[in-house]
């Protein structure tokens, strides 16, 4: 089909061979998985013709939207897609982050420790790790506590990855174990819980969702805008080209996991505060589901491609399946399966639409 | 070791006479929650014994060290063993080795593999797991005929993970008393899996209450899930008047959810009864009495009622 341009491409523009934007297509998905459990609430018997988006029997508040649904698509997945926000920056930088789930395992063991209120109902914390002193501390404490932990972890991580140059699936993994094991020993498996009330107020109702759509602007426009998302988009995409064009690899590489760690950590505060306890197997599963929502959303795996608003996207995908099995009342066996074949389905087209999109031009 | 425990039995032997009971006993691990209240049941009762004496080993979930233990046991001539089984799948060395020297072995918490085929003189104490969702569900249910509700009433339940025998045991229990005649006006309206987790209960309850659909009742196959249920019923600004929530281990966080009248049932796996137990139960054994070949150590129902028993 190329007839003129070879080579490096894009000195003749054609508007005809310009494609959408990836974040499109993953909108059109969201919208078509929608219309599926639309479609299911009218076909299947036992539903009673419901809705999922919409609110036809007016018993609430009179606007036709379920808001409670809508709300509850969002919250589910903000806390995992705080975490997603980091693991996209580490996959378009080339790299991969399997330690974000035991993180937050092990940060919001940590961190509850240091917001513990001393009485509940009245009676002494039964819960209390530290003793007098480390009671109703003032927020800051807890939080602060927390992202040292965080960067801390993922400056070991990032410091492993670009000193060493080994494998960073094999850094990360390390780390999982690591802080898997932190999890535990901070109180020999013992829960963490009774916060006091302005730190439970971190993830109180719609906060993830806030904190949530807040830092994704930020990553977002950070990301697109400076020098930062430029650089850790040209490693991603050729390392050694980044090399030779001068970026500082290896300091640029500890900051990429440093802030996906961070950002684990910060969604392990959220969490903690959300549930208002903090235990040792926390984040079961959340650095694989973060990853699912970064390439659900168009991130490579290889490096270099990518968005915060395609992570975003993605998320809101998981959401709105997880709340159809429910509104479909899928029985939880299926629902795993169900989860898998979406996953794999959605990289499956996107690598089609990159195949083709690589053909045209 | 040998020798520590050699001198140890020599000395209970000397202080206490020949009637002296000696029991070894070998814990899956020192450093899990419930298996040291256990052992400090098992600790506290020996103290209320006179004339028995207790050797106690840390099996440090290593299959291995746990069966050298016991052959350390047996040769140091202890009158009984107990065993916390590291691995429930590899008891039968454990029962052959002990049968061999002919020294009764008593398993506790943890149900061994060859429970058909226990030699005699070995026995198993635990509690029985069906009691522990059928006692929750079955108060639940009077709960709501107590609310005027034995019209009909709807419930929802979160089962913890599928792998898992006890929420698979849960579930089974609630649906059969719910199938009960005294009880089948309740109607579960969904069931589904939160994998024993607080957060994934409060989202799974949130995407229930979005349905819009009225309930009754929630049943959390543990209290974890039934307090994340709870959260997000308080979230969507439901009464707890109006719901009644029962879970299941009496845990910390669980109680005091019960004081602030938000939990209105859970029960209590009386894991110190279960050690004391064990003891008594190695003790007739070595003292050559009849024992059936299950003790089961009754769970108990935990309401507002009697909350204070539990609190400590």
């Amino acid at each position: 089909m190329a007839e003129t341009t070879h080579g490096i491409g894009g000195l003749k523009y054609d508007k005809s061979k310009r494609s959408w934007p990836n974040e499109l297509n993953i909108f059109f998905a969201l919208i078509i998985i929608v219309l599926i459990f639309e479609a299911l609430g009218q076909l299947l018997p036992y539903m009673n013709g419901q809705s999922m988006l919409f609110d036809f029997n007016t018993r609430r508040d009179g606007t036709i939207l379920n808001i409670a649904r809508i709300k509850i698509i969002i919250l589910q997945v903000s806390i995992i897609g705080i975490i997603a926000l980091g693991v996209t920056q580490v996959i378009i930088s080339g790299g991969i982050d399997l330690s974000s789930g035991p993180l937050v395992g092990a940060t919001a063991m940590i961190v509850m420790s240091f917001a513990q209120t001393e009485l509940v109902n009245g009676n002494p914390n039964p819960k209390a790790v530290f003793g007098e002193w480390a009671f109703d501390l003032p927020v800051i404490v807890p939080l602060i506590v927390g992202l040292m932990f965080g960067a801390l972890i993922g400056g070991i991580n990032g410091t492993l990855i670009a000193l060493t140059r080994i494998p960073p699936f094999i850094a990360t993994l390390g780390m999982f174990l690591i802080c898997r094991g932190i999890a535990q020993w901070w109180t020999k498996g013992q829960p963490v819980s009774f916060p006091t009330e302005s730190y439970a107020f971190i993830g109180k109702g719609m906060m993830p969702v806030v904190w949530f759509l807040m830092l994704a602007f930020v990553f977002h426009f950070v990301l697109k805008y400076t020098v930062y998302g430029k650089h850790t988009y040209a490693i991603g995409s050729n390392e050694d080209a980044a090399r030779m064009s001068g970026i500082n690899i290896k300091r640029h590489k500890i900051l990429v996991y440093m802030i996906a760690s961070m950002l684990a950590a910060f969604a392990a505060i959220v969490l903690s505060s959300k549930n208002l306890t903090a235990q040792s197997g926390m984040g079961p599963f959340y650095e694989l589901y973060a990853i699912a929502m970064a390439v659900i959303g168009g991130v490579s795996l290889m490096g270099g491609r990518g968005s915060i608003i395609g992570t975003v996207l993605g998320a809101m995908v998981f959401g709105v399946i997880q709340s159809g099995f429910t509104y479909v009342k899928l029985d939880a066996f299926y629902q795993l399966m169900a989860m898998g074949v979406i996953i794999i389905a959605a990289v499956v087209l996107d690598q089609w639409r990159q195949q083709r999109a690589a053909l045209r031009s | 070791m040998n020798k520590i425990l050699l001198t140890a039995s020599l000395a209970a032997f000397m202080a206490t006479g020949a009637v002296a009971q000696q029991i070894g006993a070998s814990i899956a691990r020192f450093d899990d929650n419930g298996l040291t209240v256990m052992r400090n049941g098992m600790t506290d009762h020996m103290e209320t014994l006179s004339g028995a004496s207790l050797q106690m080993e840390d099996a440090q979930d290593d299959v291995a060290r746990q069966l050298d233990q016991i052959n350390n046991f047996i040769a140091s001539g202890v009158d009984a063993i107990i065993v916390n089984a590291v691995d429930t799948n590899a008891t039968e060395a454990m029962s052959q080795a002990a049968a061999a020297a002919g020294v009764p072995l008593v398993y506790v918490n943890r149900q061994p593999i060859n429970m058909d085929t226990l030699p005699d003189g070995q026995a198993f104490v635990a509690s029985n797991e069906i009691e522990s969702g059928t006692l929750a569900a079955f108060r639940m249910c009077q709960d709501l005929r107590a609310q005027g509700k034995s019209g009909g009433a709807k419930a929802y339940m979160l089962m913890g993970q599928l792998s898992n025998q006890a929420a698979v045991q849960r579930s089974k229990d609630f649906h059969d008393v719910i199938g009960m005649d005294m009880c089948n006006f309740i109607t579960l309206i969904d069931e589904q899996t939160a994998n024993w987790s607080r957060d994934e209960a409060q989202d799974m309850m949130s995407n229930w209450i979005s349905s819009g659909e009225e309930f009754d009742a929630v049943f959390g196959n543990n209290d974890e899930m039934a307090i994340g249920a709870i959260q997000a019923m308080k979230a969507s600004g439901i009464s707890m008047e109006d719901v009644v929530v029962g879970g299941v281990d009496a845990t910390q966080d669980a109680l005091v959810a019960m004081q602030a009248g938000d939990m209105d049932v859970t029960v209590f796996q009386d894991l110190a009864g279960q050690g004391a137990g064990s003891i008594d139960t190695a003790i007739k054994l070595a003292n050559g009495e009849a024992v059936d070949k299950t003790v089961f150590i009754p769970f108990k129902l935990v309401t507002p009622e009697n909350i204070d028993e539990f609190l400590n």
